[in-house]
């Protein structure tokens, strides 16, 4: 259970923050609603490579670099 | 039925100062925060008094202590990461301690609430921005550029990286947090069921004891979480304290 606990977390705080960021741009720049849009996609994308970091899939590669 | 909410209360013990319209008071969460660094104190000193060649069971405790947090320092950060070890023992040993309090009944679990979490989550988070800053430049910004990657979807690359490098305070804080919310409330719920079983006379005394059963085991869990979390949260603390070290992967 600790593991999916920590997955989950992972994914969700990517998510959050490009929510909160796009949601601040959009406030601040008036671009409503494209900020929101285009972070939240972003963070989705964080969010998985947060995932992948954790479950140790990505780091491994970044070493043999 | 009883509330297994109320557990996690804050109660004020002592006003302290009035700033504004915000009373700063000596609450119970502070109580325990204090018996907990207190206790660390005194167990250190007692095991360290001697400096025993040969050490006694309290010793040798606090020299496991120090080798397995030495350990998971050197392993995660190299031996450069060993001048942030006073921090991440700190960090470690007071986790730990504060989860171990919160198990005894009726004592206060002071890392149920986020904002504790949070404030030694975002402590981490600046450590790891104002140390790299500090000791690399501008160069500390490599972290967010991974080598290898075509010039035409970087900008799209770094973007990710910085929002995943954002994102890393949320998930080290609500990981300790949720994890003994839920476990403590679960043992709540569970001790619910044994009280309300009890008042279905002999019958329910009997099934009273499937929840009882559930309770040592779960209590036997919590010890494993607990300790499992306060490692986590060292170990990532390592981690991230690595970036800070060595940026540019």
């Amino acid at each position: 259970m600790a593991r999916g606990f920590r997955l989950s977390t992972e994914l969700v705080a990517g998510v959050v923050v490009g929510a909160v960021i796009g949601w601040l741009l959009d406030r601040w720049l008036g671009i409503s609603p494209w900020g929101l849009i285009v972070f939240v996609l972003l963070g989705f994308a964080a969010g998985v490579l947060n995932v992948m970091r954790a479950a140790g899939v990505v780091r491994e590669i970044d070493r043999t670099d | 039925m009883a509330d297994p909410i109320h557990q996690f209360q804050i109660i004020d013990l002592l006003p302290i100062a009035k700033i504004g319209s915000t009373e700063i008071a000596f609450t119970n969460s502070a109580a325990f925060m204090l018996v907990a660094a207190g206790g660390i104190t005194a167990f250190l000193l007692g095991a360290t008094a001697k400096g025993r060649l040969v050490p006694n069971r309290l010793q040798s405790t606090a020299e496991l202590s120090y080798e397995f947090v030495a350990n998971t320092v050197r392993g995660t950060a190299g031996a450069e990461g060993m001048k942030f070890f006073p921090f991440v023992f700190t960090l470690f040993m007071f986790i730990l301690t504060v989860n171990m309090i919160g198990l005894i009944p009726y004592a206060f679990t002071v890392t149920s609430h986020i904002i504790i979490t949070a404030a030694l989550a975002i402590t981490v988070f600046l450590t790891v921005l104002i140390y790299g800053l500090w000791s690399h430049g501008l160069h500390f910004f490599n972290l967010f550029v991974p080598k290898g990657v075509p010039i035409y979807i970087l900008p799209l690359i770094v973007m990710i990286e910085i929002l995943s490098f954002l994102s890393r305070p949320i998930s080290h804080s609500v990981r300790l947090f949720a994890n003994m919310l839920a476990g403590h409330i679960t043992l709540k719920v569970f001790a619910g069921f044994i009280i309300l079983m009890g008042g279905f006379g002999a019958f329910g005394w009997a099934g009273a004891a499937l929840p009882f059963a559930m309770i040592v085991i779960l209590t036997a869990l919590e010890m494993l979480v607990a300790f499992l979390q306060a490692y986590v949260f060292a170990i990532l603390t390592c981690i991230y304290l690595n970036d800070a070290i060595h940026p540019g992967h």
